[in-house]
């Protein structure tokens, strides 16, 4: 049976359960690929991971892992036997797994699926003195520099929500496997091949051009306050009348438009504020006038006009307003994914979409073990 | 170090500027394909800088600027006058003998010029494109303006970081640049594979702003599962405690997450005493205030690398907060050799961040820039034969 995707005949076993991982496969996943969780009879880590569903019990009540695990079978495997049964034709194998179910090497796996790649992805990578370092999405955004930058002057840095730096290296993760994927399909690599992605050099992407700035002399950005970025005034966030504006005004005719936008015609004489950094040591006071004029007028129509000027100012959505935003409505942004227990919930869809071959939209999200009998089974294991 | 070869035969016209699109081709062409950068003759990348003086051409200062450098290694540039009949012409016979165009442009801009998708597919109808402007390439903001930040807003992103006395807070100058970047990558790699396949090439587009959802999915899913958006709470969090930024020596800081009961219990080996008395995740979560006082009493008689290696040696996640000149001489960078400095005529050696993934123990990459751009440059200036 074909997925009709792009990635159909590709077969993915996800070993690991961490967020990385699972983002990594729900890319190969979601564009019609066989992926296959690998869990150890309590689940994968990601179904411990908050937000969870009222009234429903973990392993089922993550909304995390059914993010993560739309379209994927789950299997519940603990012998060695079963898991090479599994592998067998793999091209894609993510190793580091928890509980009962050990990584294979890439010795043993190189007889059943002789041109399996396999993925491992860790904190830190697989050498060097944090190899063994315990990690967390903070800790790399402490290292690479990310959250030096964040907070108030002299105050603590500030560390922000969310899975930054798995999300980030997770999508690193499917480029390195996609990259490896496709050379045996050209024909130029079949021999092994063993990636190894480390989530904190994958957000070195968010702080690399700085890191190599300030090798050149350049001076270092550090935090001067929230919603402050040196050199770019103004850059940050304005309560309206009924939610937030979102504003970045970098070039001389940017800042004139902006000005103009809010009836600050005024403050576009001021030769000092046609340079960026000037407006910036004069942040306070340009802060305190544009949110006295901000605050009367709507964030919608004001982002609105200001896109018709052409200077890039947004809406600052909340999570409730993000699903009826016209531009994520339109494009479909957000999609039911379905599973037994939670019901349907919406989710962000893939976010490149290929056009003859779309991405899938949504999808089922499987209960711990569902798929265990038909997989192994299929793959010829006794059960 | 050469590059590896893993896509060899790839060739790939990137018609993109600034950060994400030229980091989405870096990728492709760090593991070996055939990038060919081109600029317009009227407006080069402006990641080689804006301030065009005299002074600044003489010196040659569109090639040095250290960011422009790090996203267009390995690549080939040329410039085109694409408003011209023959720089279009030349654009479509390049593009007739290559299998991907990326651009991210605003999406106005090449439909203005008559070059879009349809004419790309007339002269190879194989062809991939992938087009990447900040909201996508349909619906009512598809010719929104957007920069990194602008979508990191866009996207919402501000209200799940930041204390809930402070205004949404952003966590970047540009945020959305290299996640859509490295979306990029990923799209055309899917496509690419679709094309080996099956022979049909296609219309690829993302949205740099949804490309952030992922980054903020927990927010999402909450909201969708439960109709409330979760709490702002600072460095502080509803599922962990020690959590935060913490001072050390030398006015650095430290960042703690403990995970778990292990890691806790990693931690009051460490501290002894003073941590003694706070006991299970909900009392630590209770009672934050005096646990955070009692670990910032430990920290600040250390730097922040003593303290990491302390806290690590026990199994916590613990990681020094770093300034961005102190990231070439990380330890684990150093030993993983990830900067790679290569020389490149007019600035001499810079350090370049691998692609950061390696294959047999090595990372892909890199060699530096590889073309001198001065000519193309000078002839920019002098006016542009095309």
């Amino acid at each position: 049976m074909t997925s009709g995707g792009a990635l159909d005949g590709i077969r993915v076993l996800d070993l690991s359960g961490h967020i990385a991982a699972g983002y990594c496969g729900k890319l190969f996943a979601d564009h019609g690929a066989e992926v296959v969780l690998v869990e150890p009879p309590e689940g994968f880590p990601t179904r411990r991971l908050p937000p969870f569903a009222p009234g429903v019990e973990v392993p089922e009540a993550s909304g995390m892992h059914a993010y993560l695990s739309a379209n994927k079978l789950s299997v519940v495997c603990a012998r060695q036997r079963d898991l090479r049964a599994l592998a067998r034709g793999a091209s894609l194998v993510i190793d580091h797994g928890v509980g009962d179910c050990r990584p294979m090497q890439i010795e043993t796996l190189a007889d059943v699926s002789p041109h399996a790649v396999l993925l491992s992805i860790t904190w830190f990578g697989q050498g060097g003195p944090y190899k063994n370092f315990a990690g967390s999405d903070g800790v790399c955004q402490a290292l690479t520099s990310q959250i030096d930058w964040l907070g108030e002057s002299g105050g603590p840095p500030l560390i922000p929500g969310g899975y930054h730096a798995q999300m980030t290296a997770g999508l690193t993760a499917f480029i390195a496997a996609m990259g490896q994927v496709l050379a045996r399909e050209l024909g130029n690599n079949w021999g092994p091949s063993h990636l190894d992605v480390s989530i904190f050099e994958a957000s070195i992407c968010f702080t690399e051009i700085e890191a190599t700035r300030a090798y050149s002399g350049q001076p270092i950005r550090t935090r001067i306050g929230v919603n402050r970025f040196r050199a770019i005034y103004p850059l940050g966030i304005y309560p309206c009348r009924d939610g937030w504006l979102g504003v970045t005004a970098l070039t001389p005719s940017q800042w004139e438009t902006f000005c103009r936008l809010l009836g600050l015609e005024r403050l576009t004489r001021v030769e000092r504020y046609w340079e960026s950094l000037s407006r910036l040591e004069d942040a306070d006071i340009l802060d305190a006038l544009i949110a006295s004029r901000v605050r009367e007028h709507s964030a919608v129509e004001l982002a609105r006009r200001g896109q018709s000027m052409r200077i890039p100012l947004s809406i600052v959505p909340t999570m409730e307003q993000l699903f009826d935003v016209d531009q994520y409505v339109d494009r479909g942004a957000f999609a039911a994914v379905t599973h037994p227990d939670l019901g349907a919930v919406q989710l962000p869809v893939t976010p490149f979409r290929l056009y003859e071959v779309p991405a899938k939209r949504g999808g089922r999200v499987s209960r711990l073990g569902a798929d265990t009998d038909a997989a192994l089974a299929g793959a010829g294991a006794s059960t | 170090m050469s590059r590896p070869d893993f896509l060899r035969g790839l060739r790939i016209v990137d018609l993109s500027m600034g950060w994400a699109g030229p980091l989405a081709t870096r990728h492709l062409a760090d593991m070996g394909a055939e990038v060919i950068k081109v600029e317009s003759c009227l407006r080069f990348d402006w990641f080689r800088g804006w301030e065009a003086s005299q002074r600044w051409i003489d010196a040659n200062e569109a090639e040095k600027h250290p960011p422009f450098n790090s996203m267009n290694r390995n690549k080939l540039d040329l410039t085109l006058d694409l408003s011209r009949g023959r720089g279009r012409d030349l654009l479509l016979r390049l593009i007739a003998i290559s299998d991907v165009v990326i651009e991210n442009f605003a999406a106005s801009v090449l439909p203005k010029l008559g070059l879009e998708y349809e004419v790309f597919k007339r002269v190879k109808p194989e062809i991939v494109m992938v087009s990447m402007p900040g909201f996508g390439t349909t619906g009512p903001w598809r010719d929104y303006r957007a920069y990194g930040s602008t979508t990191e807003q866009a996207a919402g992103l501000p209200h799940l970081s930041g204390h809930p006395d402070s205004p949404p807070t952003m966590v970047h100058i540009a945020l959305g640049d290299a996640v859509a970047g490295l979306n990029g990558a990923a799209a055309m790699l899917v496509a690419l594979r679709h094309l080996r396949r099956t022979g049909q090439g296609q219309f690829v587009d993302l949205s740099h702003s949804e490309c952030l959802f992922p980054l903020g999915v927990h927010g999402i899913a909450e909201q969708a599962l439960t109709g409330c958006a979760p709490p702002r709470l600072g460095n502080r969090s509803r599922y962990s405690a020690p959590h935060g930024s913490y001072p050390c020596l030398n006015e650095a800081w430290i960042v703690v997450q403990v995970q778990n009961e292990r890691q806790w219990a990693g931690m009051r080996q460490v501290i002894g005493e003073s941590v003694a008395r706070f006991g299970n995740l909900a009392d630590r979560i209770d009672r934050a205030d005096d646990l955070d006082d009692a670990i910032a009493t430990w920290t600040s008689e250390r730097s922040a690398d003593e303290a990491m290696a302390a806290l690590q040696e026990a199994g916590v996640a613990a990681g020094a907060v770093r300034q961005s000149n102190e990231l070439i001489d990380d330890p684990q960078l150093k030993a993983r050799a990830f900067w790679k400095f290569m020389e490149r005529e007019f600035v001499g050696e810079l350090p370049h961040a691998a692609a950061p993934y390696r294959t047999g123990g090595n990372h892909s990459a890199s060699n530096g820039p590889r073309r001198r751009w001065a000519s193309t440059i000078a002839r920019f200036w002098s006016g542009c034969s095309g």
